[in-house]
């Protein structure tokens, strides 16, 4: 549980390089620094602090049918226990539509003012099951012109972990350095 | 391996964090919501029992899972099989409707007998009591399941069994990410 920051000295993060979720989680996490770092980008949490507040409530509202049914034995506690199971399963909904369609895979959504506006990037990243292939997907937004440009890698897992399972910041970096510069010159040219 | 375990959740952050136990919250209050919307829906208050004895073989053997109903519309007949508490008892009991008495307000009283023992069941009841009422009764039964339930019955067994693969599965969902 500790916050990293790219600033700090440069903790060694060894992972499993055989487990292909922990691989990308750790990619994931070498790529928030790189944007909060490096590039001196403010980190939004709005994104996963909605899927927070959902999950809190649907627990909350577990709870309290918990709760009312230890205090009003059943047959009297039937209309609570309808209405939050209800809305229980309703807000598990919510929560498959919100990850599937909102979120989309961002873990990360950094701002970086320019001027007097704002660019926001979010970074997706997504690996089919049994598959070594690291799929980045950086989507540009700029708050000056309302557009939205994207640019994607993808890259096997051995590009970015070496050998003894330890995630190689400088090649994350560059990586996404490159990804960055590209969707910025391609705004310049146009 | 041991190494890995933990490293995950030392190398997540505040929100992940919280992410994490809320999703093992989420886990375990979605078998909650199942269970007491069954509650709601069969209007019994334990939908799903476990047969513990041999008392109503041939119908049930122990470890068969019984799905109960128990809407108040429906009345107590003499052959059914109910599930019924008795006072001073923790576990419910299966048995059949041996005598019924009805009164025109539609109040019942019933004797219960186990198909496979050989005197009814005033023997079980609290002292002093002699026969069922509608208050009584946890459900009917409608379906059943051969054997699942045994798996229940060998947990109940050995508590420390129980403990331990709960307390496994537990540490799995909170230590892996995702």
């Amino acid at each position: 549980m500790t916050e990293t920051r790219s600033s700090d000295a440069p903790e060694v993060v060894t992972i499993n390089k055989f487990d292909g979720a922990a691989a990308k989680n750790a990619i994931d996490d070498a790529i928030r620094e790189v944007f909060t770092g490096d590039l001196k980008c403010k980190e939004s949490f709005a994104l996963i602090d909605g899927r927070l507040v959902l999950c809190a409530l649907a627990v909350g509202v577990a709870l309290y049918a918990l709760l009312w049914d230890y205090l009003y034995p059943f047959p009297q506690s039937r209309l609570v226990l309808i209405i939050c199971v209800s809305s229980y399963f309703i807000l598990m909904g919510i929560l498959t539509l919100y990850t599937t369609f909102k979120e989309k895979g961002i873990f990360v959504v950094a701002k970086e003012k320019h001027g007097n506006g704002m660019r926001i990037w979010e970074a997706s990243s997504y690996v089919k099951k049994h598959d070594d292939k690291y799929n980045l997907v950086l989507v540009m937004r700029d708050s000056n012109t309302g557009k939205t440009r994207e640019a994607s890698v993808i890259k096997s897992f051995a590009n970015f972990i070496d050998v003894n399972g330890v995630i190689v910041q400088s090649i994350v970096t560059s990586e996404v350095t490159k990804l960055y510069n590209s969707l910025l010159n391609e705004k310049k040219e146009k | 391996m041991w190494d890995y375990l933990f490293d995950d959740v030392k190398r997540m952050n505040k929100r992940q964090f919280i992410y994490q136990v809320l999703s093992f919250g989420m886990i375990v209050s979605s078998a909650l919501m199942i269970w007491k919307g069954l509650m709601v829906v069969t209007g019994s208050e334990s939908p799903i029992v476990v047969v513990l004895s041999g008392s109503m073989e041939p119908a049930f053997h122990r470890g068969d899972l019984l799905f109960l109903t128990n809407y108040p519309e429906e009345p107590v007949r003499v052959g059914e099989i109910v599930v019924f508490k008795v006072e001073g008892r923790d576990i419910p009991i299966v048995h059949r409707v041996l005598k019924l008495h009805e009164k025109n307000n539609g109040t019942v009283k019933f004797l219960t007998k186990g198909d496979n023992n050989s005197v009814d069941d005033r023997g079980l009841y609290a002292q002093g009591q002699l026969w069922l009422t509608k208050k009584d009764v946890v459900g009917r039964a409608r379906g059943f399941l051969p054997y699942v339930g045994m798996v229940t019955i060998y947990m109940n067994e050995y508590p420390k069994f129980k403990f331990a693969v709960l307390a496994c599965l537990a540490v799995y969902v909170l230590v892996h990410r995702e």
